[in-house]
């Protein structure tokens, strides 16, 4: 952490861990040049270094698609599995029963969660398993060049074709509705709030969404889109800037107090700007969240911020009365009965 | 006249949601406990409570396991399939129906025992007089056959454990049964039961509990799961073991176990578990496999161990939910787009099903792929006897992974598709061990993991991964081969089929073919079995299936002068196989090429 002394001296800056920014780093992205999914691995790993989170305690999970593609780009020291189109949660299920103390950060896009892989989106989120999950929502499919996805706005054009007439899917009011245990929403571009939101995300025991407007470059960024650079620069609204981290000591404080604002500088030369609008807001009130994300739609705005947060709620693992050790770790000894439990039970079928 | 002892079969034709079950497997158990070799076979519908069930309970001093080829003994029950049932009959066959359905006899050249089954019945509780009609049938049944009263009352004590008026009210429904024979009818069949010497101890249990036991002595570690007939019994089976056999003193678990919103969830569970180096698996039948297949693909091309027990029913689509076949070879064997080849064990009897449990996790694990087990339906729901199971002879073999630095240190180089033993199985590393990481993927990759479309690496990866499982081959579970001195026919057959090929070897015999028998008990095949057609003039491929899937998967894999020896028989109408049907056939395919 940079505020021991004896390493402030230091040319490069150190975490609690005593790892440079370095460890946290992965390959250099395939994606177009400006792609907002390239700033949100980046707000990934400064915040799981800021975290001081080790690296190799990380499970990088994604399905397919653009965004999929970026554990590629971030946490190079941690394993990762690239699945199948929208099948992530099961997977992170399957390895989070078997180790569950691993700290597992999902990507996934608006293809993946909001169309393909939607069921067992929503069923990770009702067995409130311990993972973040991030959805980079741009809105278009972008891979496959540029088809609409499901969270596509009425009437948002591409740049040939018809614009789109089906209703968005909102993944925020879904996982609210669901009963989420935290369920918050950004834009690529909002680098301290993402990152803020991420490092709270990190630290929640159950499932983490965090929605992240994350604009396509090359097939959605036409003005009347509501994913574009230009359309979310002037129409974000801000709830909370979050910094809430339950089981972890905060290492950064929020920069924006409330009933100010604050402009970001975004990688095209644009700027953000982000407000502590509602200081009133009331993560535990579900109604609230949604009153919010209703008017926000009603108003063609994003609402940002932590919308909704429940820590009261047990995760799959508590839910599942695991033994305290990951069962990767238990012995063999222990997994197999012993051979007199068999000879019993071969004893009481004869009987 | 001459009676036949232990030697005949009894359809018995009820309602399913009645309680029959119950009291035909009081039938069973009581003959079982006499000594008498016999079988149980539930042919029930997709249905909860009102359609046709039949159950056929076949003796036979040979110890036959199929259902019978003809019926001896017909009860009658159920209204519904009343004619179909009784025109089915040959002459001279008994029938036991209940006067009270409502019903006429229309048959005089059988055996007639009319019994007021209902107006007993109504006698002991009006309420429950439906249920308790089932059991006055076996009452009847045990007179007629001289079934020790002993032996039932003990089969009804261990049905109903510990239920004091269950007990009683089915002991006198019993009573009520064999009372009324004895003083309004009189015995005119030849058909007796007689008590025999018990000369090694066995126990009746269905294949799916067998299996889920030997997954519990396999170590699973995550069980995902999605409710399908007829696998639902081995995912049940293991979450009922867990508390005795996985569960400490404080009452936390060693398996997780999860109810996977569907099929590709519970693949999808599964490979994550193998992923993060644990032992996860599923149950599942025909249409899951189906919906897993995109995972299938990927835990073969990424090399994941995983596996997947796929209790067969009859397809395609829905098809007999409630029946069996073994029609999933080619897609197990096959599974996935792309160029596929798998791993499949297949039982065969209820003491591999605890084998295999166990002992699939040591060959996913060693050789780093999805693992399937073949079993059916009549395997895993219908009673079996057991000689009992045996624990297993080698401690788990966890596969070829790097846990620790030294072992890292002393590769020359690390790549996670790396083959640096020659035998196509790579070292892997685990999340969350500190050893060198990799992104997992289902796109093409390199040695070390990387992604690649390099012609060569694709090419060298492929052709690696056919080395991988094409040389598991011998290491798995050996054919069983009986073999006669003559080798003028042999059969390879598989799985379920073990409980009617002596019948069928026997019928053959009589007409003179002398044939030897091959059980296949995994894919792909043992070299034995290319051996044993080598050996024998002719081999005839005998499956419960339409297309002959086996055989299929043999002429793919057969040297080319060998494919001629080669003959199928492939049939399935959802019922377990019966001798006769799959004798004549064979006579025929033999006909044809002049033997």
């Amino acid at each position: 952490m940079s505020d021991r002394p004896k390493r402030a001296a230091r040319a490069i800056k150190l975490n609690m861990l005593d790892e440079p920014k370095d460890s946290y780093t992965g390959g250099k992205s395939s994606l177009c040049p400006g792609c907002g999914h390239d700033q949100i691995s980046n707000v990934i790993i400064t915040a799981a270094w800021e975290n001081g989170i080790e690296p190799h305690r990380v499970a990088k999970m994604s399905g397919i698609g653009c965004s999929s593609k970026t554990p590629a780009y971030y946490l190079g020291q941690s394993h990762g599995f690239n699945t199948v189109h929208g099948r992530m949660p099961s997977v992170t299920t399957g390895a989070y029963s078997v180790n569950k103390d691993l700290l597992y950060i999902g990507v996934s896009g608006d293809g993946d969660s909001a169309s393909i892989g939607i069921g067992q989106l929503i069923h990770a989120i009702r067995r409130n398993m311990d993972m973040v999950y991030i959805i980079e929502n741009n809105g278009v499919y972008g891979l496959t060049k540029g088809q609409y996805s499901a969270t596509a706005d009425i009437g948002s054009k591409k740049k040939k074709g018809a614009p789109n007439e089906t209703q968005p899917i909102d993944l925020c009011a879904l996982a609210i509705n669901l009963g989420c245990s935290f369920v918050a929403r950004s834009f690529s571009g909002s680098k301290k709030q993402l990152g803020s939101l991420l490092k709270a995300a990190m630290s929640h025991k159950g499932f983490a969404l965090i929605d992240v407007i994350s604009p396509c470059v090359t097939f959605n960024n036409n003005d009347e889109s509501m994913r574009s650079y230009g359309y979310v620069k002037d129409n974000e609204i801000t709830l909370h800037m979050t910094d809430y981290i339950p089981h972890f000591n905060p290492v950064q404080e929020v920069e924006v107090p409330e009933g100010h604002f604050t402009d970001i500088t975004l990688h095209d030369g644009s700027t953000i700007r982000l407000e502590t609008i509602s200081a009133e807001h009331d993560p535990g009130n579900a109604v609230a969240a949604l009153t919010a994300l209703h008017e926000a739609e009603m108003n063609k705005k994003h609402v940002t911020g932590l919308l909704y947060f429940d820590s009261s709620k047990p995760s799959l693992a508590e839910d599942m009365d695991l033994v305290d050790t990951p069962l990767v770790d238990v012995p063999d000894t222990v997994l197999r009965p012993s051979k007199d439990t068999l000879d019993k039970i071969n004893a009481v079928l004869h009987s | 006249m001459e009676t036949i002892a232990n030697d005949f079969t009894i359809n018995i034709a009820t309602a399913n949601g009645t309680g029959s079950q119950s009291a035909n497997l009081i039938l069973l158990q009581s003959l079982f406990e006499m000594g008498v070799p016999v079988s149980g076979k539930n042919m029930f519908p997709s249905n909860i409570s009102g359609l046709p069930t039949w159950y056929i309970v076949r003796l036979s001093n040979h110890g036959y396991q199929a259902p019978g080829n003809r019926t001896h003994i017909q009860v009658l029950v159920n209204p519904a399939t009343w004619h179909e049932d009784l025109e089915s009959l040959e002459p001279g066959s008994v029938v036991i129906w209940n006067e009270n359905a409502k019903m006429e006899m229309t048959r005089d050249d059988i055996i007639s025992y009319p019994i007021p089954m209902s107006k007993l019945a109504r006698t002991i509780n009006p309420k429950i007089a439906k249920l308790v009609t089932n059991i006055i049938y076996v009452g009847v049944l045990a007179e007629i056959l001289g079934i020790d009263q002993d032996e039932l009352e003990a089969a009804v004590a261990k049905q109903f454990k510990g239920k004091a008026t269950a007990i009683e009210l089915n002991i006198t429904a019993l009573g009520l049964g064999r009372d009324y024979f004895k003083e309004n009818l009189t015995k005119s069949d030849p058909y007796v039961v007689e008590k025999r010497p018990i000369e090694k101890p066995q126990f009746f249990i269905e294949g799916n509990e067998a299996a889920a036991l030997g997954c519990i002595y396999g170590g699973v570690q995550m069980l995902a799961w999605y409710p399908i007939t007829p696998s639902s019994s081995l995912a049940e089976g293991i979450i009922n073991y867990i508390p005795q056999l996985r569960t400490d003193d404080d009452g936390k678990v060693t398996c997780a176990v999860v109810q996977a919103e569907d099929e590709l969830a519970a693949a999808g569970m599964v490979l994550g578990a193998g992923w993060a180096g644990g032992r996860g698996m599923t149950a599942t039948s025909g249409p899951g496999i189906s919906l897993m297949q995109e995972f299938i693909g990927l835990g073969y091309f990424a090399e994941i161990p995983s596996v997947f027990w796929d209790v067969v029913r009859v397809g395609p689509s829905t098809g007999l939910p409630t029946r069996t076949q073994q029609s999933d070879i080619t897609m197990l064997y096959e599974g996935s787009h792309g160029d596929t080849q798998h791993i499949v064990l297949i039982p065969g009897t209820v003491e591999e099903c605890f084998e295999y449990g166990w002992r699939t996790f040591d060959y996913a694990e060693r050789f780093q792929t999805p693992i399937f087990v073949l079993s059916d339906l009549d395997l895993g729901m219908n009673r079996w006897a057991c000689d009992g199971f045996e624990y297993p002879d080698q401690p788990m073999d966890r596969g070829k992974v790097v846990r620790d630095r030294d072992m890292f240190e002393a590769f020359e180089e690390f790549g996670r598709y790396l083959d640096v033993d020659g035998d196509g199985i790579p070292y892997r590393t685990l999340p969350g061990s500190g050893m060198d990481p990799i992104l997992y993927r289902g796109t093409g990759h390199n040695t070390k993991g990387q992604y690649s479309e390099k012609p060569h690496d694709y090419y060298d990866l492929m052709m690696r991964l056919r080395r991988k499982i094409d040389g598991a081959r011998d290491e798995l579970p050996a054919p069983i081969i009986r073999e006669e001195k003559e080798c003028q026919v042999g059969i390879i057959y598989l799985g379920s089929m073990e409980n009617t090929i002596q019948e069928i070897d026997d019928l053959l015999e009589e007409t003179g073919i002398k044939v030897s028998q091959c059980r296949v008990r995994a894919l792909p095949m043992h070299s034995e079995i290319e051996n044993f057609i080598r050996r024998h003039e002719v081999t005839v491929v005998l499956e419960i299936n339409r297309d002959g899937q086996l055989y299929g998967i043999l002429r793919k894999e057969l040297p080319n002068e060998l494919i001629p020896k080669v003959l199928s028989v492939a049939y399935s109408d959802g019922i377990p196989p019966r001798a006769k049907i799959y004798f004549e056939r064979i006579l025929e395919v033999l006909k044809e090429v002049g033997k």
